[in-house]
């Protein structure tokens, strides 16, 4: 999505478990959902 | 959704102010996710950093990730940061861009805005201000800013597209947009994403 918005240069940095040990570990598990940085440029 | 979105957008904005609202009140509430400190620490912020914040600068933190750990902000660079709660990452970028520098923190949450205010306050930072305002129609002037972070909050958007236009409208020309954010690698059934509830919780 942030390709189509017009950004370039699109990085992602590696997965953070964000939610291990809270609540919410359950259904993130359930998902494979984990934290994500994300570095993008607007174009010159 | 008429017009192609999983929720009611503002259903889920109202949904996600009354959450949002109820940590900066009670940080330490039971939430579904970590605050504070040991978030900071279990997402890799710099520990000098951290250290450094008075507690009400750092115990309302509930990001999900670490928008500076691809790169360290400039001396001097405008920023912005989308949905700043109770102001952390507004605070670790005032000490990456320094005096000449300047952020700006927009938060809808009434009691973030608050508590954010008063921590800038009460560490004499005269490098940041917080707006109020929602990251689909920021109250940033067009092509201001060097760069654009945030943290855990465009998920919870119902319009990310929307959220996108307008991080390419207030960044000048080559600006950045490093933000942290979850996302998941199993699908998500649609009737789950049409559940507000499961937005937020």
């Amino acid at each position: 999505m942030l390709e189509q918005s017009g950004f370039v240069n699109v990085r992602i940095g590696p997965p953070v478990d964000t939610f291990g040990g809270a609540g919410g570990e359950s259904k993130a598990r359930l998902f494979d959902v984990f934290g994500y940085a994300f570095l993008s440029r607007k174009p010159e | 959704m008429s017009d192609g979105l999983p929720v009611d957008p503002l259903a889920l904005r109202e949904e996600v102010n009354a959450k949002y609202r109820a940590v900066a009140v009670d940080p330490h509430g039971g939430y579904h996710f970590h605050t504070g400190r040991p978030l900071a620490r279990r997402l890799g912020y710099d520990e000098a950093a951290v250290a450094a914040l008075p507690d009400s600068a750092v115990e309302a933190f509930a990001g999900v990730g670490n928008p500076f750990s691809l790169g360290v902000l400039k001396p001097g660079e405008r920023v912005v940061d989308l949905g700043s709660g109770g102001g952390f990452d507004c605070f670790i970028a005032s000490g990456q861009v320094g005096s000449e520098g300047r952020v700006v923190g927009v938060d809808m949450t009434e009691e973030m805005l608050g508590r954010s205010r008063a921590a800038a306050t009460a560490m004499g930072l005269r490098n940041v201000e917080f707006r109020q305002g929602v990251i689909e129609d920021l109250p940033i002037e067009d092509g201001s800013a060097n760069v654009v972070i945030s943290n855990g909050v465009i998920n919870l958007c119902a319009d990310k597209r929307r959220v996108f236009a307008e991080v390419m409208r207030v960044l000048k020309p080559g600006g950045r947009l490093q933000f942290a954010d979850i996302a998941n690698g199993k699908e998500i059934p649609a009737g789950a994403l049409r559940n507000i509830d499961l937005w937020t919780d």
